[in-house]
């Protein structure tokens, strides 16, 4: 009631570390107030002084919105059946259209386990796929289970920059820390956006680089925030073709280069550190006109790679082209640093090399102030190895799964509806799902070709889903299981940027009847005859915290070792209740519950400081790369190899240029006539403030506050006489979809921003998604290393002729 | 006591809209209900665009029109300048949302009655800062004495996107993007 909310709101609670633990791209302190069990309000890092060296880590848009999130009116509260579900599935074509009946935990669990051993006893434990979660634990004891794989986020950085000699960009790093991106005198950012991308402090982090006197060019499809605050220049480009740009810059490097009168190429660190660039720099046993250089010169298939070439596919003029080649070149300290975005392409294998190849042509790696790669994540303008992390939980590992089939998520559904998938080169395996276990995450939201995907959802005998709300994957689900949030656990680690590690700790009861995740699996797992140790062994969820805060590990004042971070007192363990032992650290047991974070005190010049590969570049024959030659390879036939293995595409071993399926150049009937064909425009997928990926969708502060309009541009709107706030169809190959369009000058005309995330809404008469699904435009496509490319696809839009889209805001929310 | 009042750097907002969120979170607020909102402005042309972003809640203004017009005195300036509405008074007129150029004042549904920025005054009293301001991740907004942050940060003829400044006078420094 009203006077209940007012005395709510007029008392004084206590202030709780609260878990934000979402995949958004980056990590930060929130803190719950807590009256009487229930959250009054939440704020954000207040536990130290605020500086540019050493800020709080300040909650985004999203973690501040975190209310509406657990409170929200549409969490689910009890598990739920589908009305007209039986065993085997019964009308399955009524999933996703079903009513909700609520049923007991008993008989939910019940029915899981029985499903389960039906389909296992009629098919095979090879017809049970699990696409996330701790289900397996259960799951592997009965025999195992199929599951999925794919490059995710990473693209084509995922699996083969290990072969060339860079790191992926999560959990390693090829670029320095940022006390040294302050060094820069030139950064380039290649394809990300960190005022979307990376919340909490690295948009901050970037601005004081600039205010040291970067100059900053983005190179991007969209005129981002980030180009808006950082940039000096931008360079617009079309989607994908990123490579093509690349080696056109390369070509005027190599045609303009003159080691005495114009150095632009480090041929020192080329010929030191690299292999396969001209003929003399081959590795051993390769045929040397296979050459980068000569490849980038057309010597041998005719067609130089020139700034003109390079300007046709790429949409950038030819002398821009030149012009940022030598501006970067001649820059004595130059950051080239990219996001995952533009390896989000199809048979995009060979561009991270590229960009490894144009960063070692110009020399600027592992050295202070110059750095090449991945910048985006956690590691968004801050590599290095992490200052402080917890301890692990003690929890025994599960049952080895004996099944050992896993589909890739960009051919998945179609594998499944087809009953045949990849399993390497030249390997090709049936396989017959019939039931899938969605025990976390938003596969049929976050995986290419989504409409396959709800046709496999309406076509397996059973489909269950853990989950806080009606997501996409609850949606076509037959049974839903209530889980809890963080916030209703009793706690543990958030791990985000290199300086600082976040606590947090049980804010308030289970909602309803809800239930941890682990708690879920271990009741099926006893419905399926097991006990609760064999599932999950019995360590419990106190002692759980316990040894992930005595495990927890801060760099030692010297920056060469890790030194304990929590001193533990005999009274810690006896009011704990756990077992341990005492031991000595920084900080009580007491200040990390009341503060939720441990952040090293940075400053320019201490010993925590990150230049990637540095001894490798001071002497690479004593400190080799894990590569085949030690080298970076510019010609890597081990990275070649790994792909063909893989079983979809095949790339050469140096960095060529293969034009994305479904990319720009597909825009076209006839690329060198420039006529264009029936989908003459590319999407792009920008992460979207509204949701960390599909988190938060549903959340109406978020929705009042980012409306999930569709970017498109002035000059394409004009031309289908679209305006802004006009509801139009976006349409490809693969479905339809409704936005409200935003017409904007911010887009290189020929591209849509269709933002990642939203959660599909079909109206399956019209066999048309009203809520902008990324996915329902992508087609379930596998190219390369298991590539999810979901930057290459393209589209057309025109103004719909049905009933305007209402403002997402208004949209009844999925109560159930 | 003199005047509490904002300062805005738009050069460095980058529209996230954390502050929009922290204020609805603080004061509990439902859809339709802003007592702080940014503005989304778009210009230029394609290859030279430009977005700018305007956070902006009730102004605490030296002139403020909603007290001015409020016809039972629920809205009033207080010894601190702060612009506070006093519920017990309000009858949901909307004289003074009518009256305000800013659109500060906001009518909320279920109480029948309006409610605006009263400048997280029981946060001041604990010497905490505003919600809005503790919440930015790009360190854009400031608060104080006006003549302080006048001091500080200097002062404004006029404000890009906004009225003109005579009508009420505001107590914001804004810093703007040159253009």
């Amino acid at each position: 009631t009203a006077v209940q909310a007012e005395e709510l709101q007029s008392s004084e609670g206590e202030w709780i570390p609260a878990a934000c633990w979402h995949n958004c791209g980056g990590r930060c302190l929130l803190k719950a107030e807590v009256v009487d069990g229930i959250v009054k309000r939440v704020k954000t890092d207040d536990t130290r002084e605020d500086s540019p060296d050493n800020p709080q880590q300040r909650a985004c848009v999203r973690g501040r919105s975190q209310r509406q999130q657990v409170y929200g009116v549409d969490r689910l509260k009890y598990p739920m059946k589908r009305k007209h579900w039986e065993p085997g599935g019964g009308n399955k074509e009524l999933r996703g259209n079903d009513e909700w009946v609520r049923i007991s935990w008993d008989e939910a669990t019940g029915i899981v386990a029985s499903e389960i051993e039906r389909i296992r006893n009629k098919y095979s434990n090879r017809s049970i796929l699990v696409t996330g979660g701790d289900i397996g634990r259960a799951l592997n004891l009965v025999g195992g289970h199929v599951g999925t794989w794919g490059t995710t986020s990473w693209g084509s950085w995922r699996w083969g920059p290990a072969y060339f000699g860079l790191q992926e960009g999560y959990f390693e790093h090829s670029i320095n820390d940022r006390m040294d991106l302050r060094n820069s005198q030139l950064i380039v950012l290649w394809g990300l956006n960190p005022a979307w991308s990376s919340p909490g402090s690295p948009t901050y982090n970037f601005l004081q680089a600039k205010k040291a006197g970067a100059r900053v060019i983005v190179i991007d499809p969209m005129y981002s925030e980030s180009a808006e605050l950082l940039g000096d220049e931008w360079v617009p480009v079309h989607p994908g073709t990123d490579h093509a740009l690349m080696l056109g810059m390369a070509h005027t490097l190599i045609e303009e280069d003159d080691p005495d009168s114009n150095p632009l190429i480090d041929w020192d660190f080329l010929k030191s550190c690299t292999v396969g660039f001209d003929q003399e720099m081959m590795p051993e046993g390769a045929d040397k006109e296979a050459n980068f250089k000569d490849y980038v010169l057309g010597t041998h298939d005719g067609q130089p790679k020139t700034a003109e070439w390079a300007s046709e596919i790429s949409g950038v003029e030819a002398g821009v082209i030149r012009r940022i080649a030598r501006d970067i070149a001649s820059t004595n300290r130059v950051a080239l640093l990219t996001g995952w975005a533009p390896a989000r392409i199809k048979n995009s294998d060979s561009w991270p090399q590229m960009f490894m190849t144009f960063g070692a042509m110009t020399g600027h790696m592992a050295q202070p102030g110059r750095m090449t790669g991945v910048s985006c994540h956690f590691g968004t303008g801050n590599g290095g190895p992490r200052l402080v992390m917890g301890g692990g939980s003690g929890v025994p590992p599960g049952a080895e799964n004996d099944v050992s089939d896993s589909l890739v998520h960009a051919e998945m559904w179609d594998a499944i509806l087809k009953g045949e998938y990849t399993a390497g080169y030249n390997d090709k395996r049936d396989i017959d799902i019939q039931m899938i276990y969605h025990g976390m995450g938003a596969t049929l939201q976050t995986r290419d070709g989504q409409s396959k995907g709800i046709d496999v959802h309406k076509n397996v005998e059973f489909v269950v889903t853990n989950g806080h709300f009606i997501t996409t994957n609850a949606k076509y689900s037959d049974i839903v299981l209530p889980a809890t949030t963080p916030w209703e656990r009793e706690g543990g680690f958030n791990v985000g940027n290199r300086d600082a590690l976040f606590y947090y700790r049980n804010v308030i009861d289970p909602l309803f009847e809800c239930k941890d995740d682990a708690q879920i699996t271990t009741e099926i797992g006893m419905k399926l005859g097991f006990t609760a140790e064999e599932v999950y062994g019995d360590v419990s969820p106190r002692q759980q915290l316990f040894n992930q805060i005595a495990g927890a590990q801060v760099i030692n004042k010297a920056g060469t070792d890790y030194e304990p971070l929590v001193t533990i007192t005999d009274k810690d363990i006896t009011e704990w209740g756990v077992e341990g032992e005492p031991q000595k650290g920084r900080i009580t047991v007491s200040e990390l519950e009341e503060k939720g974070v441990y952040q090293v005190e940075r400053k320019p010049g201490d010993n925590y400081g990150y230049i990637a590969q540095e001894a490798f570049r001071k002497d690479p024959e004593a400190n080799p790369l894990e590569t085949a030659t030690g080298k970076l390879e510019i010609y890597s036939e081990a990275l070649a190899e790994y792909v063909k293995g893989i079983g979809f595409t095949e790339i050469d071993p140096i960095p060529t240029y293969n034009p994305a399926t479904e990319g720009y150049e597909d825009t076209y009937k006839n690329f060198q006539a420039k006529e264009k064909g029936d989908y003459p425009l590319q999407v792009i997928n920008p992460h979207y403030l509204r949701r960390a990926h599909t988190i938060f969708d549903n959340n109406p502060w978020l929705r009042e506050a980012w409306p999930n309009d569709v970017y498109v541009s002035t000059a394409d709107a004009r031309e289908r006489g679209v305006k802004s706030g006009d509801t139009v169809v976006i349409e490809s190959k693969h479905g339809k979809t409704l936005r409200i369009a935003h017409v904007t000058e911010r887009l290189i005309p020929g591209t849509i921003g269709l933002m990642h995330g939203a959660w599909v809404e079909m109206d399956e008469e019209k066999d048309i998604d009203k809520a902008g699904s990324d996915n329902i435009l992508t087609g379930a496509i596998a190219t390369g290393q298991a590539i999810s490319g979901w930057n290459s696809t393209i589209c057309d839009f025109r103004k719909w002729e049905g009933k305007d889209l209402k403002l997402d805001k208004l949209w009844e929310p999925r109560t159930v | 006591m003199g005047q509490m009042g904002f300062y805005y750097d738009l050069e460095t907002c980058i529209g996230c809209k954390g502050c929009q969120i922290a204020c609805k979170d603080k004061n509990d607020l439902k859809t339709g209900e802003l007592f702080r909102e940014v503005h989304d402005f778009e210009g230029g042309s394609f290859p030279s665009p430009y977005v700018d972003h305007v956070t902006i809640s009730c102004n605490h203004c030296d002139k403020p029109k909603c007290v001015e017009n409020c016809p039972t005195g629920a809205m009033h300036k207080r010894e601190d300048g702060i612009v506070d509405f006093d519920h017990s008074k309000c009858v949901g007129c909307k004289m003074c949302m009518w009256s305000c150029p800013y659109d500060g004042p906001v009518y909320l549904k279920e109480e029948g009655k309006v409610a605006k920025c009263d400048f997280c005054k029981d946060l001041l009293e604990n010497n905490e800062d505003p919600a809005c301001v503790s919440a930015c991740t790009m360190r854009a907004i400031d608060y104080g004495d006006i003549e302080e942050l006048k001091e500080k940060y200097g002062t404004n003829q006029s404000i890009r996107y906004f009225p003109d400044l005579d009508i009420t006078k505001p107590n914001i420094v804004v810093k703007q993007k040159s253009r």
